[in-house]
């Protein structure tokens, strides 16, 4: 009986060790070597390019999050959907490596950035095979102008003439939309702006298909859901709602020859993100941070990064925000000791931390813009604040931040305690809340005692809008479109500048970026304006900017004519399978 | 009989009623609406989130928005899906199959291993094969079904490449041919037999305790002595008493397999009724929420109606008044 229980004993630690052994394959033990591996950035094509492209063959393109189903530009709402439609949809514009538009659908002429003349391309054809014109553009701007529309892109269409009076239902048309003939198009904004391309909306939608179906029920139609038709390379050919697409290939795309014969998209749980991989069972997928080192390790898949358009920070609560006024009503006292700021930017060793919690797939980013945008200012020209431990105590011994009671910790100019409060969201992923520890220890290692709290992430958003109290300092993330603007995030009077960053130098210099007069087409003096702003932002430290992210993709070894940049990937009619 | 169905339907009313308004209040108590959460700028804009709040009504007192909600739902209008922007009467229907298939695929593994395994344990306790079975039954129960899912994906998926790792048929396949069928099952089955795990190890258990607290009883005795053979007896006498119970477990199993399938659904990423809800919930799309708990607790109470009438089916002893 002893020795049965003894055997027992040993089988059951047996058992649990594994389970450990498991467990802490994946964690972060030298992840930060690893990642320049074998990654490339972008660049895969290259060498495979000297080979000519295969026809033929089926890809399978993985997705780990599951589509909402609104398979049209006008009515999706999440991003997984996007990548779904940018297979089988395309729009008048493009944007190149630089983000500044491109002809694709249609060309354009301007004198004033306020009267635009569009040409679209003849011959195009929708995948119903009928043509495209510019009536299905008229169509598409005017699905999203109606009352009865329930998407979010109405914004891209205000700012043409007449559209706010097509809304309230006082004309039957949008009366800066001119049709010259059916390839010819006038559109006249409501006032000239730098950004009036790159804000219109420039997704045409067949009316032809369309036809009959009553705006509000649009969205849950079968054109939208199941059987939605497009300008781009593929056709979609079946779906299984919520689970997996069938495109194929479409034969008369208007740009080039398209080498596959089929894409099958299916949706996949992230926890068989590398197994499916691996197998061969998904040829590619876009990759979490998480499980790009489990990647590289495989041989028959390489990880392709590129710049990506989001940043990661930590804002500082400054103000209070009345949303009826569209002002700041109040200054918050805590953090607006300038030097304080910079000592807690300092204090943060972001390389560390990246390496850490992104496992290399990033890099610190040292303002309000990531470095892969235009605008972008040179690190020269803002305030950067490296991790300099030494200095951030130095600036907090000036700014009277000093231990007066030795308990180890700093307290105010006052003599009173101080303890920083740092809030971050909580989902189901545990690496949020060791992330945010470790960002207290930073500021607790030069002597500002720091607590961390989470929050639900829908509970913690609606926190940060409304400037709950108990909100101080707070992490957050912010995705930058190609239009450079960042106005809706910074200026004074916007719900979505969260730390009430409040100075308006800068907002003078936002506004002078969109100025026809003083900075007219000369996009270098508009970089410019921009990079001036930055730097003021960047001494003003409203918020300590962390990280900006990496793109990854997990592409398999037989797939070629695939690259990546900061634009997104390349056409999909140029991607081909080796046999 | 007739009139303790009806008054047990009855019954069923004010119970919903209050489900209705327990999970209405608590969703609505939920942080955050379908509007809010993480937010890409470069997509929408805080007046078009101000915009839709005004139009789905969510600036309104709450008992308001219940009050809508329950007159609508009275006449049979279960709302449009905030996320999903379709009717959710449509949605449910387009994945309720799956589910449907997935619950009575894995009750049939359930019933068929569960007999097997359960009369071999009965007739021959004590032995090897009965520790096997019960070994196996432990680990059934003790597994977690998110872990059990998620080595099966590897084991089976991906190390033996028997099943495909995820979805609920082969795209490329035409509808209705008997390929079709034959794909549908063969990805139904992994999932289903993960789901149908923990009752098989629990049915087994039972009806082998069953089999030997008959097997103990004094009618086997009598039979045993009139000369009734051996497997007679276990098959015709003690077996028809052992079942009792368990058939009355299907009630059960109904409410139990349709909602309990969230996390093996997720883990498959099996298109139904679990992931329609896990989704729902994440993303305080309440027309959804609603209807799936709604529906859901109508077949809990449904179920334990079929259980009790069973009951008095297969158990004269027991009468319904």
């Amino acid at each position: 009986m002893k020795r049965k229980s003894m055997l027992w004993l040993f089988a059951m630690i047996l058992v649990l060790s594994a389970f450990l052994a498991a467990c802490g394959g994946g964690g972060s033990d030298d992840a930060s070597d690893s990642d320049s591996g074998d990654s490339k950035d972008g660049e895969k094509a290259t060498e495979e390019q000297s080979g000519e492209p295969q026809q033929g063959g089926t890809l399978t393109y993985g997705l780990d999050a599951t589509p909402e189903g609104l398979y049209n530009w006008a009515f999706y709402g999440i991003a997984t959907d996007a990548e779904i439609i940018e297979f089988f949809d395309e729009g008048l514009i493009e944007y190149d490596e630089n983000l500044q538009p491109i002809p694709n659908l249609a060309e354009w002429e301007t004198e004033d950035n306020q009267h635009f003349t569009f040409k679209f391309k003849e011959g195009v054809k929708w995948h119903n095979g009928e043509e495209l014109t510019v009536n299905d553009w008229v169509f598409a701007l005017e699905t999203i102008a109606h009352p009865d529309y329930d998407g979010p892109r109405y914004a891209n269409v205000e700012t043409i003439e007449g559209a706010p009076a097509f809304r309230a239902g006082e004309a039957d048309s949008i009366s800066g939309l001119k049709v010259v003939d059916d390839y010819t198009i006038e559109v006249t904004f409501d006032e000239p702006r730098l950004n009036n391309l790159t804000n219109i909306w420039s997704y045409p939608m067949s009316q032809k298909e369309f036809e009959g179906i009553e705006v509000a029920d649009m969205s849950g139609s079968e054109q939208v859901r199941t059987k939605p038709v497009g300008l781009g390379p593929f056709k979609v050919e079946n779906v299984v709602p919520g689970e997996s697409l069938e495109l194929v290939k479409n034969e008369d795309y208007w740009n080039g020859e398209v080498n596959l014969d089929k894409i099958i998209i299916r949706v996949i749980d992230n926890t068989a993100t590398v197994g499916a991989l691996q197998n061969g069972d998904i040829d590619m997928i876009s990759l979490q941070p998480v499980s790009a080192p489990d990647v590289e390790k495989l041989d028959n898949v390489e990880v392709v990064t590129a710049p990506g358009l989001s940043y990661y920070y930590v804002g500082f609560k400054l103000g209070k925000f009345d949303n009826d006024k569209k002002e700041i009503v109040e200054e918050l006292p805590k953090y607006q000791d300038l030097n304080l700021r910079k000592a807690m930017a300092h204090a943060i060793n972001r390389e560390e931390w990246i390496d850490a919690f992104f496992f290399g797939y990033g890099k610190p980013v040292n303002k309000p813009v990531p470095t892969a945008h235009w605008i972008a200012a040179d690190d020269s020209e803002v305030n950067v604040y490296e991790y300099d431990p030494e200095k951030a105590k130095q600036l907090l011994d000036e700014a009277g931040f000093v231990d007066t009671n030795d308990d180890g910790f700093r307290e105010d100019p006052n003599g009173d305690e101080f303890v920083v409060k740092f809030s971050h969201y909580a989902t189901g992923n545990p690496t949020f809340e060791s992330r945010s520890q470790a960002i207290a220890q930073y500021w607790e290692e030069v002597g500002l005692k720091s607590e961390v709290e989470m929050v639900e992430v829908n509970l913690y958003y609606d926190m940060v809008e409304k400037d709950d109290p108990s909100i101080e300092t707070f992490f957050g993330g912010w995705g930058t479109g190609t239009d450079p603007d960042p106005s809706a995030l910074w200026k004074a009077d916007q719900l979505w500048n969260y730390p009430r960053y409040n100075n308006p130098d800068a907002d003078a210099l936002l506004e002078q970026a969109l100025s026809v007069e003083e900075v007219g087409d000369d996009q270098e003096k508009r970089a410019q304006v921009y990079a001036e702003w930055q730097k003021t932002v960047t001494e003003d430290v409203p918020m300590i900017f962390i990280a900006e992210l990496d793109e990854i993709m997990g592409v398999g070894e037989n797939v070629g004519g695939f690259s990546m940049d900061v634009s997104g990937y390349n056409n999909p009619a140029e991607w081909y399978l080796e046999k | 009989m007739l009139k303790y169905t009806l008054r047990r339907v009855l019954g069923m009313i004010p119970m919903l009623f209050l489900v209705s308004v327990v999970v209405f209040f608590l969703a609505k108590a939920m942080p955050g609406d379908s509007l809010s959460g993480e937010i890409d700028p470069t997509n929408t804009n805080p007046e078009y989130q101000e915009e839709m709040r005004e139009k789905l009504g969510y600036n309104d007192p709450v008992y308001m928005q219940y009050y809508r909600w329950v007159t609508d739902f009275m006449s049979g209008d279960f709302g449009k899906s905030t996320r999903y922007k379709m009717p959710v009467a449509d949605l449910i229907g387009e994945k309720l199959p799956n589910t449907i298939f997935l619950a009575l695929t894995s009750l049939l593994i359930t019933y068929v291993l569960a007999f097997a395994m359960g009369m071999y344990s009965g007739r021959k306790p004590y032995t090897l094969g009965d520790n096997l079975i019960a070994g196996f039954n432990y680990a059934g129960i003790a597994i977690p079904s998110f872990v059990a899912g998620v080595f099966a994906v590897y084991f089976f998926a991906f190390k033996l490449n028997w099943f495909p790792f995820a979805g609920s048929v082969d795209i490329e396949i035409d509808k209705g041919t008997i390929d079709y069928w034959i794909s549908r099952i063969h990805h139904v089955m992994l999932p289903a037999f993960v789901l149908g795990m923990f009752s098989t190890a629990s049915y087994t258990q039972f009806l082998r305790n069953d089999l030997i607290e008959n097997s103990r009883k004094d009618f086997v005795r009598t039979a045993l002595a009139k000369g009734t053979p051996m497997g007679k007896i276990y098959n015709v006498h003690i077996l028809r008493n052992s079942i009792i119970p368990l058939v009355t477990f299907l009630g059960f199993d109904i409410a139990a397999l349709v909602g309990g399938a969230i996390i093996t659904e997720k883990i498959f990423t099996y298109p139904g009724i679990g992931l329609l809800f896990l989704d729902s919930v994440n993303n305080r799309d309440y027309p959804t929420v609603m209807a799936i708990t709604m529906m859901l607790s109508a077949m809990v109470l449904i179920g334990n109606l079929i259980a009790d009438i069973l009951y008095g089916i297969v158990d004269p002893r027991i009468r319904l008044g």
